[in-house]
């Protein structure tokens, strides 16, 4: 095919991201550095009050903050959860891992707002697991898993923990058998094996699955709303408060900017990573 | 030390699935909010979904919306991927970049930025800004899949064809898109679930008049709970379960590849 029909072929998405995706991103990073005022609405100036209001303000900063944070404890759990899984899945053939991966695939398939609603029955204060708790003696008071980060952080690593297992998952099949076999033929122990070859090798996944979980778990907005309401504010339900609800379009995009910075950050950060591993 | 690995991955597969087992099981219990384990038996919940008019109402929204989507990302998409993976072209690398950036912004960063252009040239709260936006938000995964499949064929086939003396319109429907077929099936699977599953953009650019079903569920779980949910979203995870778990392992063996 010639260059002038591959252009032509091309035209169409080229022309859905400029107008869908490059024009409206420019609109948003313009309206960010506008005014606003209650009543009155958008204010035609150029200021760079709204940034300042964020990073200034120690309630924002809070926000940001606790995004990072619920961020991070996130992406312990479905490392912590997903690295077994995901060593179960990568050594076993045949129907095993099929199943296996049925399992895992599920989830991915069924929209975050259902689980996130299973996951509301389960958390309530009279749902299946304070009850079962109870009547096992356990506790006395239901413990409070709604409304709080606890319960954002149990509904959103299982949201993700699918990415994280297929992200090592990938990392682990291609270390190849032969290695395992010399270390064990020189009497390495499992233990040792797995220090020395399983988890360094994976690296490349483990790093990939975590900044999947990561940057999945600071844009989250689903969960956190229907888990936690007003009560755990993050990034994305701030962006949303601001635009939706307080009208406030300038101070909502100028949040958006933030957010978008700082996971552009972390994949450019995660790239220079991967990269210094494979010079060294 | 094996039986206690496979002990705590067990768990962890309960974990990862109790949520879709309790959505499940609370579909058919009798009791007026959802709980688990169910009491009784009762399809009721499923005759509630589909006799009350606005979720009625709601499933057909879903239903158009998804539908035109799909259609466009899947003719979008796979003009990209045959003009990415068929030809030399300088820059590809950076194209296809490009190309599958959409899927990489925060959904509530697009969904924002659509919102103030939308408002500005009154696509906001229509059907055709909607369908705009999940067109938006699909062709990355098509494109996807059709170059997987398309970079999987050997370029010789065509050549035979055309040295053969078979004109380019012969040679793309007798021998490029049959075998590229499966890629845009694939393609096409998923970007109508994405599309009717789609929430957060969605929530921004609707307005009254265009509550798709994702959002009708998402509003009434916040301020009731009522078991005619947990059968809707029973519903939607067989439909997906029987649709998309081959699209799937096929997104996923591409990206395999792409690891490796």
């Amino acid at each position: 095919m010639r260059q002038k029909v591959a252009w032509l072929l091309l035209a169409p998405n080229l022309g859905l991201l400029f107008f869908a995706m490059l024009g409206p991103l420019a609109l948003l990073a313009r309206i960010s550095l506008k005014g606003y005022e209650s009543g009155h609405g958008i204010v035609e100036t150029w200021q760079l009050s709204n940034y300042s209001k964020f990073l200034f303000d120690p309630f924002y900063r809070e926000v940001l903050w606790g995004t990072l944070l619920l961020g991070a404890e996130v992406t312990v759990v479905c490392l912590v959860l997903g690295f077994p899984l995901a060593h179960a899945l990568s050594q076993s053939r045949g129907w095993k891992r099929s199943t296996l991966y049925f399992c895992i695939l599920m989830p991915l398939l069924t929209s975050t707002v259902v689980r996130t609603f299973g996951w509301m029955i389960l958390l309530a204060n009279n749902g299946f697991i304070n009850r079962t708790l109870t009547a096992l003696h356990f506790i006395h008071a239901p413990l409070r898993l709604m409304y709080n980060r606890t319960g954002v952080v149990i509904a959103l690593a299982e949201v993700l923990l699918p990415f994280m297992v297929l992200a090592l998952d990938t990392a682990l099949l291609n270390i190849s058998t032969s290695i395992y076999e010399a270390a064990r033929n020189l009497g390495a122990s499992s233990v040792r094996i797995f220090l020395r070859i399983t988890l360094p090798l994976s690296l490349p996944g483990i790093v990939s699955g975590c900044v999947l979980v990561f940057t999945g778990a600071l844009s989250a907005f689903v969960t956190p709303t229907l888990i936690a309401g007003a009560r755990v504010k993050v990034m994305s339900t701030l962006i949303y408060q601001q635009a939706m609800m307080l009208l406030d379009w300038p101070f909502g995009a100028a949040v958006a900017f933030i957010m978008l910075v700082t996971i552009l950050l972390l994949f450019g950060a995660s790239m220079r990573l991967s990269e210094q591993r494979r010079e060294a | 030390m094996k039986r206690a690995l496979w002990l705590l991955n067990g768990l962890v597969l309960l974990y990862l699935l109790a949520p879709i087992i309790v959505v499940i099981a609370t579909s058919f219990g009798t009791t007026a909010y959802p709980v688990f384990p169910p009491q009784g038996f009762t399809l009721k919940w499923f005759v509630n979904f589909w006799s009350t008019p606005e979720l009625r109402e709601s499933l057909r929204i879903s239903a158009a919306i998804s539908t035109t989507s799909t259609t466009l990302a899947t003719v979008i998409g796979t003009f990209s991927a045959l003009a990415l993976a068929r030809t030399r072209l300088r820059g590809k690398t950076v194209l296809s970049a490009v190309l599958l950036s959409p899927i990489l912004f925060p959904a509530i960063v697009l969904a924002l930025a659509l919102l103030i252009a939308f408002q500005r040239v009154g696509l906001a709260q229509t059907f055709p800004g909607l369908v705009l936006a999940h067109v938006l938000l699909t062709t990355p995964f098509v494109v996807r899949l059709v170059m997987a499949s398309a970079a999987e064929f050997d370029p010789s086939l065509e050549e035979a064809a055309q040295n053969l003396g078979a004109g380019w319109w012969r040679i793309f429907a007798r021998i490029t898109l049959p075998l590229i077929l499966p890629g845009i099936l694939a393609g096409a699977v998923f970007a109508f679930i994405m599309s009717f599953d789609e929430l957060v953009v969605t929530l921004l650019l609707s307005g009254p008049a265009l509550q798709t079903l994702p959002i009708r569920i998402f509003n009434y779980v916040q301020y009731s709970s009522d078991p005619t949910i947990s059968a809707i979203s029973t519903c939607l995870i067989v439909a997906w379960l029987i649709v998309g778990i081959p699209a799937y392992a096929r997104l996923m063996s591409v990206r395999h590849q792409g690891g490796a």
